[in-house]
């Protein structure tokens, strides 16, 4: 909604436009948790160092690893639809040359 | 498009030419495991991720990346896969400096992966210089919560002759009393931590090159660190570990790895974009 129509609308549209923008928030702040795989993966390393101290066992590790890849798929999926892009898919290098690297 | 930190992970695409690229059945891709200097093609066994498929190096002048043939997949990262991508570059290590790639880094073909080599030439030589003859160390150390308690009780005047007090009369111990040790405990508890990961990395620092500390991992982690070290001197730094270890296995466990590729120590910002 354009800056113009809101100073013109505010006293109708005030309290609409502000339970559109609490959704919205909300709608975003469920979207990067979605799409956030950082806890993930401190799970994984969390279940790596419990294996190697042995905390648990080998079964117990191949149960719990496999629900995490579960959770990361999940990711992947909402960030594919999300478009978001993924790490790990097929890359080549890109197309501009002239900053090639560093 | 992106710039990919190199060996921490492809972070392809932010958005602007997402779409699926997941699913192809032939395996006309290339996974990528590092980059080595080397002018001729070299045949290193069926040893690559995804049920031992061959690996071999595709080349861009003296330089050549170490890749097997793959289906163009997202590779989950499990430990099966994970000590994969690792066994080969161990294999290769025991011959070669390699920067290492980060784990399931897919070229769609080999003239992208010569492509690589191509752009990022400087920059790989640079880094392949610097690395000559380097290898890297991982060394987590865990403490043993009760274990450093009962030793601060011991060592610390003041802890032990509150608690004595708080355990005599513990009817009439205050809140507050209860509530100072705890605190005293606490603050002892991370001076001893802060002591023994400084006194852990002055040992080793003086026979690495470099070191880097690393985020430590739950709750009984006290240091997460990686050394870069020459090859002439792994037997040194094996003993100080040893000698280190040995100072302190009343309060404290150590895993120690490697001798791993220079995962910590290579950062190259690859310029790379998802291929559709």
């Amino acid at each position: 909604m354009g800056l113009l129509s809101s100073i013109l609308l505010a006293p109708f549209t005030g309290p609409w436009s502000g339970t559109m923008w609490t959704l919205d928030k909300v709608q975003r702040s469920v979207e990067e948790q979605l799409i956030d795989d950082t806890p993930i993966k401190e799970d994984l390393m969390n279940l790596q160092l419990a294996l190697e101290v042995g905390d648990i066992d080998d079964d117990e590790y191949v149960r719990r690893e496999a629900e995490i890849m579960q959770r990361l798929r999940e990711v992947r999926d909402w960030r594919e639809r999300l478009g978001k892009g993924n790490a790990g898919g097929p890359v080549r290098v890109a197309r501009e040359r002239e900053d090639e690297s560093e | 498009m992106t710039e990919q930190q190199m060996p921490f992970g492809t972070d392809a695409s932010d958005g602007s030419d997402a779409s699926d690229a997941v699913a192809d059945d032939d395996a006309g891709g290339k996974y990528v495991y590092c980059i080595i200097r080397h002018d001729r093609v070299r045949d290193f066994g069926p040893v690559g991720i995804g049920g031992g498929r061959r690996v071999y190096t595709v080349h861009h002048d003296d330089l050549a990346a170490v890749v097997s043939d793959t289906p163009i997949v997202i590779y989950d990262p499990t430990r099966e896969n994970v000590l994969a991508h690792e066994f080969v570059n161990e294999t290769v290590m025991r011959e070669f400096t390699v920067i290492p790639m980060s784990f399931g880094t897919v070229f769609r073909s080999e003239d992208d992966v010569s492509e690589l080599l191509r752009s990022t030439y400087r920059a790989f030589t640079d880094v392949l210089d610097k690395m000559q003859d380097k290898i890297e160390f991982g060394l987590k150390v865990l403490w043993d919560r009760e274990k450093v308690v009962a030793k601060i009780e011991q060592e610390n005047d003041e802890i032990r002759r509150l608690k004595d007090e708080i355990t005599r009369n513990a009817a009439s111990s205050t809140y507050f009393a209860r509530m100072q040790l705890g605190r005293l405990v606490e603050g002892a508890m991370e001076e001893a931590g802060n002591r023994y990961v400084t006194d852990i990395h002055d040992a080793l620092k003086s026979v690495a090159v470099a070191s880097r500390s690393n985020k430590v991992i739950g709750d009984r982690m006290i240091t997460n660190a990686a050394f870069l070290v020459d090859r002439s001197r792994e037997k040194e730094f094996d003993d100080v570990v040893r000698d280190i270890s040995r100072k302190y296995e009343d309060v404290l466990t150590f895993k120690y790895t490697g001798p791993w590729p220079p995962y910590n120590f290579v950062n190259i910002k690859l310029k790379l974009e998802r291929a559709n």
